[in-house]
């Protein structure tokens, strides 16, 4: 018999051991079964008593463990995002990995001038147009929230529409509460061409947030039922961050934060089995100076590398996760290696769906070059991930025996081997610059920063958006205008 | 009465050392009121100043606050029928719609160890509450915080309020969080604003003239 192909090892992180991640789910169980959550929605409130669970103190519920086990049993294992154009781009399951940007930050960079100032809504456009250009950036997230819309009461429907209008890739987006994002679900159904289209084919995720410790607001469960309902995919992580929302120690902040999307669970899937469910709170850690939660701390990517063992190891469901964000107020060495950290360890541990990347300022500011050097580290981390093919082409001996027989004037660069390998046998960057000094000099001495700025204004003025039918784009502006 | 031990305790966060300090300075029969501003609030001070230079994180912080905190109810039953002096009634609180309360509840300790009275009303509080707060409390500071930038008008509504009732100039307003600026606080027309817990405290003591 013939053997067959070597297969390629591809690197991967691991953080928890077996014993570890049932002890920390354990927990989670303890914590919705002895100390329960606070359900501020008399709806949810009314479902999980209806099914098991015990009230007390007016608002407060406990929840044994079978409600938790029987919703990780009937959410999909597979959650399958789509572009605006009906490709499947985004399967959510199992290792792969995608990298998208944030959300509703509050200021930031101006390409221009470098200042830092409050975000506008062509800001959310320009972010849209930018993740729609670049190859490693896979989903659209708002960036910003604007303050020159008319009504704040729908800035998320505005910040939806322009997102709509600037990029064909999937979108996360956000919502205030059941009213807003019923208009942001009828622009769904506008652009995929109805509501089965959509439903069959979601090119959006809601991301939503539960407070902590354990409190469960009612206008956010609206949202969640909603989804829930009409099969639009949602997440629902808390603010469990360890030693602020939740305890210091990492361990008693994931339990906590698990505990409470188990809880969003049960209530997502008591109100349609089967909805689709992105799993995962995120634990970040608050600094002890500041008072701020870190974007650039070591403690999310090990929180969300243990979160991947405990999918592999009892959940089964996609995750949601962070990466390439900072708390440097400019994009600095800092915030490179910050970003850096979030997203090789994010990819090496398989995450799912990658957010917040392009944040600096702990996700207060935006940035568009930020995005962009994303975009760069995302490959590099692709590259390293793939592994070392072990075969007979990868080992070379012809070429080497080639080079030995042709004699001194002969070397590798000139041989076919090496023309024919080298783009998938090395990893080529765009953005990071391995120029000689001399050339880089006459450049004009620019650093990284310098560097993807310019390419960020490149991609926005020539990358093309394929553009939306204008039947489309005039029901959502007869839309925005009728709020 | 030198308070050395007690400031010790106090900035070390030793509680049980602190009480007992507070204590024997009772029974040596020293005025209350002294003890709190020459040992307890003098030792805040120096928490507060350590804090601010980043030589002590938020927990040791928090830590004296709830010792200072504990040798103030020992030292309540002594003061001769309520009183106490402190440096200020401040109402504080999260705006209408916003439900994220560390920030607020972090000001309020560092303030409450400066020697202020606050009266905190939690998070998702509505204008006219604030208002009828500020009133009831016959309040010297508002202090407002907000961590969403779609919850921020609320400051500006509260403001406005104040204004309709011929209130605003009894009061000084300083208000803080995550998307708030110098210059959000000047355009909506708040006497002041704190980039942080500490620097709540120094423009808190700045508006009302406290060195």
């Amino acid at each position: 018999m013939k053997p067959g192909p070597i297969p390629t090892f591809q690197p991967r992180l691991k953080v928890l051991n077996r014993r570890q991640a049932l002890a920390i789910h354990t927990a989670a169980l303890e914590i919705l079964e002895k100390i329960g959550i606070k359900m501020e929605h008399a709806e949810s409130l009314d479902m999980l008593a209806g099914a098991g669970g015990k009230v007390f103190d007016k608002d407060w519920i406990r929840l044994p463990d079978y409600l938790a086990e029987e919703a990780l049993r009937s959410a999909p294992r597979q959650i399958a995002l789509y572009d605006q154009l009906g490709n499947k781009t985004m399967p959510l399951v199992d290792e792969n990995p995608f990298y998208g940007t944030g959300s509703d930050t509050t200021f930031t960079l101006d390409l221009e001038t470098g200042e830092r100032r409050r975000c506008i809504l062509a800001d959310t456009g320009n972010f849209a147009k930018l993740v729609d250009g670049l190859e490693n950036i896979s989903f659209a997230m708002s960036m910003g929230n604007p303050e020159d819309v008319s009504k704040v009461d729908y800035i998320y429907v505005y910040a939806f529409a322009e997102m709509v209008k600037n990029t064909n890739k999937p979108i996360v987006f956000i919502a205030d509460r059941g009213e807003d994002i019923a208009k942001i679900y009828e622009i769904a159904c506008m652009v995929a061409g109805g509501e089965d289209q959509l439903r069959q084919k979601p090119f959006l995720l809601n991301y939503s947030e539960a407070i902590s410790p354990l409190r469960f607001p009612a206008h956010v469960m609206d949202r969640l039922i909603f989804c829930a309902r009409k099969g639009i995919p949602i997440c629902l992580p808390s603010g469990s961050n360890a030693g602020g929302g939740a305890p210091v120690t990492l361990a008693g902040a994931m339990a906590m934060g698990i505990a409470e999307n188990l809880a969003g669970l049960i209530v997502h899937q008591l109100a349609a089995k089967g909805a689709p469910f992105l799993f995962g709170p995120n634990v970040s850690a608050l600094d002890m100076k500041s008072a701020v939660v870190s974007y650039g701390c070591p403690e999310w990517s090990l929180t969300q590398a243990a979160l991947a063992d405990m999918r592999d190891e009892i959940y089964g469901l996609p995750i949601w996760s962070f990466a390439g964000a900072s708390d440097s107020k400019v994009v600095d060495a800092q915030a490179g290696a910050e970003a850096m950290f979030s997203i090789i360890t994010a990819m090496l541990s398989r995450c799912n769906l990658i957010h917040d990347n392009g944040y600096i300022e702990y996700g207060s500011t935006s940035s568009l070059e930020m995005v962009t050097i994303a975009n760069e580290l995302v490959a590099m981390a692709r590259f390293f991930t793939h592994g070392i093919p072990v075969n007979e082409t990868t080992l070379a001996l012809d070429a080497l025996e080639r080079i030995k027989n042709a004699g001194p004037q002969s070397f590798f660069l000139m041989d076919d081997h090496t023309f024919e390998n080298f783009e998938q046998a090395l990893f080529l960057p765009k953005l990071l610059d391995r120029s000689r000094y001399d050339a880089w000099e006459a450049e004009g001495s620019k650093d990284l920063y310098t560097r993807s700025n310019e390419e960020a204004k490149r991609i926005l003025s020539e990358h093309q958006v394929t553009p939306k039918d204008d039947g489309v784009l005039k029901e959502i502006a007869d839309l925005l205008k009728g709020l | 009465m030198s308070y050395q031990t007690l400031l010790d305790a106090v900035i070390k966060g030793d509680i049980k050392t602190a009480k007992e300090e507070t204590l024997k300075a009772v029974d040596a029969s020293q005025n209350a009121q002294d003890i709190l501003d020459q040992g307890l609030i003098e030792a805040m001070n120096v928490v507060g100043d350590n804090f601010s230079k980043g030589a002590i994180f938020v927990p040791q912080m928090l830590r004296s606050a709830k010792t200072m905190q504990e040798c103030v109810e020992v030292l309540k039953p002594h003061f001769q029928e309520n009183a106490m002096t402190t440096k200020g009634n401040i109402v504080l609180g999260t705006v209408k719609g916003d439900l994220h309360d560390i920030g607020k509840n972090l000001v309020g300790m560092m303030l409450e160890g400066a020697g202020f009275n606050i009266i905190d009303l939690g998070v998702d509080v509505a204008p006219e509450v604030f208002v009828d707060k500020i009133k009831e409390a016959n309040a010297d500071v508002l202090g407002m915080s907000a961590l969403l930038s779609t919850t921020m008008p609320s400051m500006s509504l509260t403001i406005k309020a104040l204004a309709d009732l011929g209130l605003r100039d009894t009061v000084k307003v300083i208000i803080g969080g995550a998307p708030v600026t110098r210059k959000y606080a000047e355009d909506i027309g708040a006497d002041s604003y704190a980039s942080d817990a500490g620097a709540a405290v120094h423009e808190t003591k700045k508006l009302l003239n406290i060195t």
